[in-house]
Order: structure tokens, then sequence, then C-alpha cells
């Protein structure tokens, strides 16, 4: 009874997005005549996405071993200041994301319930000369299917968009610090462990972009600098190494309903030991995922 | 300590916004349209010492949270029978400090998350016909799933009364699984309601007057189905930031006061046959 339910959300999600695909695909010639114009000049960005996955793995740490995974996200970005000055840019951003499960940690799990994770997050966004940038990111993790424990955390992230010195060599690198806070034993922590973790995250992004699609091939390292990957009373500095390749196509150009796009990747992720544990003994990880994103 | 923190967070939040609405530069004063595009977002956030869910109580303790975002997509508008066709999409939350949210079994906040999508078709003397799909979930756990289909049909008769418009509407819902009451059947809901108003230059009041009623099984009680859940009149008053659109959209502060009479079934869970509800919130509209 449940598979047959997971089977029927199955065929109404992958419907509803193929309907999606196909009406922006097809969107009308007077949709069309908008293309060159822009939709939304104003300070105000929105952003939207849903992607399905057959594995969520966070910052390298299982998140589910069965069933799929839906990931519906909404953001809101705030222009607040631009200049010419040292400081070029501020933002203000607002979002949620979230995970949708149909296996063992949602449907098929204890709770019954598929709404695994509800993160809400703001973000604090400084842009500088030269392509740099600094972001401050308040973000709490809850899970509404009580999965785990609300994890509260702040991240601070250094990148650089090396696109202009590097032009389609550019790698944008980036450095992520990532701070738990408001814990207890077991309680609001990514590794569920005796004390709150300090996270680093060092990755890039290089791409290649073409006029009908993009290709990125994202590479990171996640490490523990105090704490975030906890496993039997020992803290164990590696966490994971992930690669991916992410295939981007725009759905129609620039429209009155802003642009859309479908895009697809495989990502492997090679664990640590805290995070081989919890993947039960497997050490490397393969996630495919596909979805529909827009921006306006 | 902690609802000490999420106050502040939510004062600290309340008055950025206020300061980046209101004290945009001149350049973002432009009586240009921020947002000619076919997708609308409207949003909002408001406070309020109690909620009923359609006279159902739900939490008289505490402080309550309401943040909420929709997003609309224009698909058409045309000048024959069918005027516009509108599609939609959102969320609508309640966060409880009280017994409902935190301070109750579950010790977390959120109480209730909806989610819902409907389509919306306008046609001629301000007429519209809505049907909208809504699933009221709660992510503490405090109420299962409700899963119900509505239709609201909504006269818009500015046109014809001007000043004195009431602007009638009607909400027909039909649970298709879970139940507002916790009751034993899926029921029905009726709802009507007018909301006649006054617009000036610096604010808007509104009086809304609606009562809901069972048409089945949607107020069970220990009599039975009690037909008349409640009626409701408010005063709501709107203050807009700006008198134009700036390149942030149009934002206001809005406030009011609910009376509220309920029914029998509602007032034996509730203990009381009325209760007045005073509320205050910030909005947007791109």
């Amino acid at each position: 009874m449940l598979s047959m339910s997971g089977v029927r959300k199955n065929a109404l999600t992958l419907a509803a997005a193929a309907c999606t695909t196909l009406f922006l695909a097809s969107t009308p010639a007077w949709a069309q005549d908008a293309a060159s114009a822009d939709p939304n000049p104003g300070a105000l960005t929105i952003t939207g996405s849903v992607d399905f996955l057959n594995q969520y793995m966070f910052r390298g740490i299982q998140q589910n071993n069965t069933g799929f995974v839906t990931w519906p996200a909404f953001d809101l970005g705030l222009a607040a200041y631009s200049g010419d000055g040292g400081l070029k840019s501020v933002t203000i951003n607002f979002g949620t994301w979230n995970s949708l499960h149909t296996g063992n940690t949602g449907l098929d799990g204890a709770s019954g319930k598929l709404w695994y994770e509800s993160d809400f997050y703001a973000v604090l966004g400084l842009g500088f000369g030269g392509g740099t940038s600094f972001s401050t990111t308040y973000t709490a993790y809850t899970s509404p299917n009580s999965g785990f424990t609300t994890v509260k955390e702040v991240m601070f992230k250094l990148a650089l968009d090396d696109s202009g010195y590097l032009g389609k060599g550019a790698v944008k690198p980036y450095l992520a610090i990532a701070q738990e806070f408001d814990t207890d034993v077991g309680v609001g922590q990514a590794d569920g462990g005796a004390n709150a973790g300090t996270y680093m995250e060092i990755g890039f992004a290089p791409g290649l972009a073409a006029s009908r699609a993009s290709i990125a091939f994202p590479i990171k390292v996640g490490l523990s600098l105090s704490d975030y990957y906890e496993l039997e009373g020992e803290d164990n500095k590696f966490g994971f190494f992930s690669i991916a390749g992410i295939v981007t196509v725009p759905l129609g150009g620039t429209t009155s309903f802003g642009s859309w796009n479908v895009h697809g990747g495989v990502e492997y992720q090679k664990l640590g030991t805290t995070t081989e544990f919890f993947n039960g003994g497997e050490s490397n990880q393969v996630i495919g995922s596909f979805g529909i994103g827009f921006s306006y | 300590m902690h609802r000490t923190a999420i106050r502040w967070i939510g004062v600290s939040l309340v008055i950025a916004l206020f300061v980046a609405a209101t004290g945009s530069p001149a350049h973002a004063q432009g009586s240009a349209d921020p947002n000619p595009g076919a997708i609308t977002l409207t949003a909002g956030f408001d406070f309020a010492n109690a909620y009923f869910f359609r006279g159902i109580p739900q939490d008289d303790t505490g402080v309550v949270m309401w943040p909420s975002g929709d997003l609309g997509f224009a698909l058409f508008s045309g000048d024959g029978a069918l005027k516009s066709f509108g599609v939609n999409i959102g969320t609508w939350n309640s966060l409880h400090t009280g017994s409902a949210g935190s301070d109750g079994p579950s010790g977390k906040l959120w109480y209730e998350s909806d989610f819902y999508t409907g389509a919306s078709l306008g046609f001629g003397k301000g007429t519209a016909l809505g049907v909208t799909y809504t699933a009221y979930t709660s992510p503490n756990g405090l109420f299962g799933t409700v899963k119900e289909l509505s239709f609201k049909l909504t006269v818009d008769d500015s046109g014809l009364l001007g000043a004195a418009a009431v602007k009638p509407y009607m909400v027909l819902a039909q649970e298709l699984d879970g139940q507002a009451d916790g009751g034993a059947n899926e029921g029905t809901y009726l709802e009507l309601g007018i909301g006649p108003g006054l617009s000036l230059s610096r604010a808007s009041l509104t009086v809304p007057m609606k009562v809901g009623l069972s048409l089945s099984d949607y107020y069970e009680g220990a009599d039975g189905d009690d037909t008349f859940g409640f009626f409701s009149v408010a005063g709501v008053v709107t203050v807009p930031f700006t008198s134009a659109p700036t390149r942030f959209g149009s934002w206001n502060i809005h406030g009011g006061v609910e009376f509220l009479f309920l029914g029998d079934r509602n007032e034996a869970v509730f203990g009381d046959s009325s209760h007045v509800i005073g509320s205050i919130g910030i909005g947007l509209s791109y």
C-alpha cells in the first residue's frame, strides 16, 4: 500500500515536471515578445527549483538509503546596494530549502511522513572588486518529520569569481567555514555527536558555457575543524571529497516568466571514516539528480 | 532564552525591512513598475495573540506568527468573456510560542505549514472563480495532515458601487483526507463574506465580515454536526510605506482587531462563546 502510494506520487511528480517543461518549452509568442526586455528590472530576485535524486548526503553524512528524494527550494534576493567604491554590492537573501523522502527517512520510515527536512536561511552578501565576495549565512535546519533535531549554524563564505581574469579557464574557488551553535549532547548537530562542530569546505566550480547548454564540474572537500565528524568520541578530520558533472539547459530564453532551465548531473563522493560509518560501511557514493529551476 | 532570541530576530527583521523599505534612496523611488513581468510575489509576516482556523480554536496562549509567501503566474489576459487566467502557488505558516508551539508538548515552534496551489479565472464585471488545493500540515506533529479542495466565487463590485462596494464572496471547501475538526467524517465547509472598506491617500480601512458554516460534518461535536461554526467581523488598517512602488515593490504595515463569535461546537472546545484577536504585520507585493 505504501509503495503503491509512492509510485502514484512519483508519477504525479514526474507528470507535473513534464507538464511544466512542455508548458515552458511551448510558451506562446506573446510571452516571447518580451525576450529582449527584462521582465523584472526591480531590486528583488526570485529563484526556485525542484530536484529529484536517488540519495541525499549532507556534507558527506548519509540522510537516506532507500526511495528517492525531492528538493523544492525557493529564494528571495534583495539587491540592497550597488556602487563603484571598494564595496560593490550588498545583498540580502531569505530562503527555504526542503527535502522530501519516499524511503526509510520519509514515507517508509518510522514517522510515515514525507517531509524530512526544511531549512530556513538568511544571507548577508558583500561584493568587492575583482570578483571577490564575502557572505554570512544563518541557517536553521529543521525536520518536520522529526528525523533529526534542529541544527542552527552560522556560516562564513569567501568566494572568488575569477572569470574576469581567466575567462573560460575560471575555477571560481571558495572557502566556507560553518559553526554549529545552541547544541547539547546528540542535539543540534549534523553528526549527532557530543559537541558543537566547526566545518570547513574548500571548493572549485570550473565549467563551460555554450549557447544551448552549460556544464559545471564542482569539486569540493569537507573537513572538520572541530567536532564536526565525531564517531565514538573521536573527531575525524576528513569528511568527504566530491566531484560532479552538471549539465544545465535553458528553456526558451528569458520570457515574461523569467528564465527557466532543466538540469541534471552525477556526483561521486569519497567518504571519510565517520561518513563511511554513517553510510553503512560504504566509502564511495554515487548520486544522480535532475531538476527544473527558474530565476526571475 | 530561546523565546527571547526569536523575538529579537523577529523584531530585528521587521526593523530591517522597515528601514530598507522606507529608507530607499531617491533613485529607488521612481514611479516605473519594478516588475512588469508575469510573475507576482506577495508575502507577509503577521503577529497575533490567538489563532482560530475557521472558528476552530488552535491556540490563544503566547504569540502567534504567520509568515506567508505566494507566487502568482499571470498566464492569460484578454478582452473576451474570460478576462484573465492565473495560477498561484504558496505557503502559509503558523509559529507559536504558546501551548501549541514551543511551550507545548512538542517543544517546537512550528505548529502549521500549509502548501497550496490554485487557479483562478477572471470574468467580466469583477467576477472571479478560483479553485485551490491545500495541504495543511503540522511540522510539530500536533494535528494530522488535512487535504482540501476549495472553490471561491468573488465579485469585485467597485465598478458598480464605487466606494460603497462590499466585495462579496463565497467559499466552498471539501476535505479530501484528514479533518480540521478531528471528527469522524471529512467535512464540507461554506463561507460567506463581504469586505467593505475605505481607501484614503495615506491608509485604507477594510471591515471584513464572514460566517463559517458546515454543510456536512465540518464542525462535528458531541451532539453531532453543528451547522453554525462562527461569525467574524474585523477592522483592518493598512498603511503603505510609500505612495508609489519602489524597486523593492510595495510594502505596507497593517493591523487590526477581529471579533469572533463561535458556534456551540467551537464554544465547547474553547470554553467561551467569543474572542477578540489582535494582529499586526508587514506585507509585500512585488
